[in-house]
């Protein structure tokens, strides 16, 4: 029963050496000293070296988790536009066709953006598939990880909804890719609009976003619902993303908790001592926190 | 003196807020993302470095804390960036 006591005893001095400025420290927290925050940093590399070794050499273990279906783009979509009252777009082999060389020619010349850097349009993608259009469009996405995810996303972004709810549109296609993009792992996916007629020349009007004819009679391309577009589902055994994110997360918490700690003990016992600013170093950690979750979210193009 | 601290804890905001703002801006662009958190990174170790020395209390043990910091910050967004 003492040894217990003692023992207890001894982690709590412990627990205080490392977390509370006082005399057996120097008046600063053990946990803040400079061999402490340089282990922390060596320990966070090999930490993030090992995340990319494991999940290189075993993705199905430690990977990234997607499930991102081309039926569920089309549902979503169409849901969208059922809301506004609109047609249903029907999926275009062709469209889905351009959408899909639209994706490779993206991870070939690595490059995030509506025209490639040999200035390739989205509609020469869609003339080379051999859809004939009056007017067309397309979305792109990265790192999402649901199909709801994506239509969401572009739902909340005026130039993509526009795109989604056009009444004009009669078909769609899609692409959902992965591979690496800009130095990143990343599931690309692209939409392309389109409504097909090979009757009357129309005046063309490019916009930012996409190219577009004044509407006309159109006679919907040939189409299925059954076209075997390629989806992308993940599901390793550890979601790398969140296995970094929480690790990440709750190591910077104990480190700002404790440094919070640390300068609220020391300006009331009124010590003074030869360190950095804890505020400042909160607040720097809590920007790059901010910040850094914006390299989480999915992109929109 | 608390004048002072006032005027560089202002510019202290002024630099992180512009690196979160940055961020935001380039999402979607991890390289750039990247150039963005070393940037704001060696602006706060400037800014650390100036401001002790401003203040006269710079030492060398100081300096060390702010790269620490900073090396720390960075192995965080790369982890972040997974």
């Amino acid at each position: 029963m003492m040894d217990i006591r003692v023992t207890y005893m001894k982690l709590v001095r412990l627990l205080y050496h490392f977390i509370v400025p006082r005399e057996s420290n120097n008046h600063r927290a053990k946990a803040l000293h400079h061999d402490a925050l340089f282990a922390y940093a060596l320990l966070f590399m090999v930490f993030n070296l090992g995340l990319r070794v494991i999940h290189d050499t075993v993705p199905d273990v430690l990977g990234y988790a997607t499930d991102i279906r081309v039926e569920q783009l089309l549902q979503d979509t169409n849901a969208k536009r059922a809301e506004k009252g609109l047609s249903q777009l029907v999926l275009s082999s062709s469209l889905s066709q351009a959408a899909a060389d639209k994706a490779d020619d993206m991870f070939t010349n690595n490059y995030w953006a509506h025209n490639s850097p040999a200035g390739k349009t989205p509609w020469d993608f869609i003339v080379q598939s051999g859809y004939s259009y009056t007017i067309a469009g397309e979305n792109l996405a990265k790192n999402f990880q649901t199909s709801s995810g994506v239509t969401e996303a572009w739902m909340n972004s005026q130039t993509h909804k526009d795109n989604i709810i056009k009444p004009g549109y009669r078909e769609v296609g899609f692409a959902v890719v992965n591979g690496t993009l800009l130095g990143e792992e990343t599931t690309l996916v692209v939409q392309m609009f389109g409504t097909s007629s090979g009757q009357v020349a129309a005046i063309r009007q490019v916009e930012a976003k996409e190219l577009v004819v004044k509407p006309i009679d159109v006679i919907p391309a040939e189409s299925s619902l059954g076209v075997s577009a390629p989806s992308v589902r993940q599901t390793p055994l550890i979601n790398i993303k969140i296995l970094s994110r929480e690790v990440a997360f709750i190591f910077i918490g104990l480190l700002m908790g404790i440094m919070a700690i640390d300068a609220y003990v020391i300006s009331r016992r009124g010590v003074v001592r030869l360190v950095g600013h804890n505020v400042a170093h909160i607040v720097f950690l809590a920007s790059m926190l901010a910040g850094s979750m914006f390299m989480l979210r999915g992109a929109l193009g | 003196m608390k004048k002072e601290f006032m005027i560089h804890g202002s510019i202290l905001c002024l630099i992180l807020g512009s690196g979160v703002y940055m961020f935001y801006l380039m999402r979607g662009n991890i390289q750039t993302q990247m150039i963005v958190g070393i940037s704001t990174t060696l602006a706060y170790i400037c800014w650390g470095i100036i401001h002790h020395m401003m203040v006269g209390n710079l030492h060398k043990k100081i300096v060390i804390e702010y790269m620490l910091i900073g090396v720390i910050a960075l192995v965080l967004m790369l982890t972040l960036s997974l």
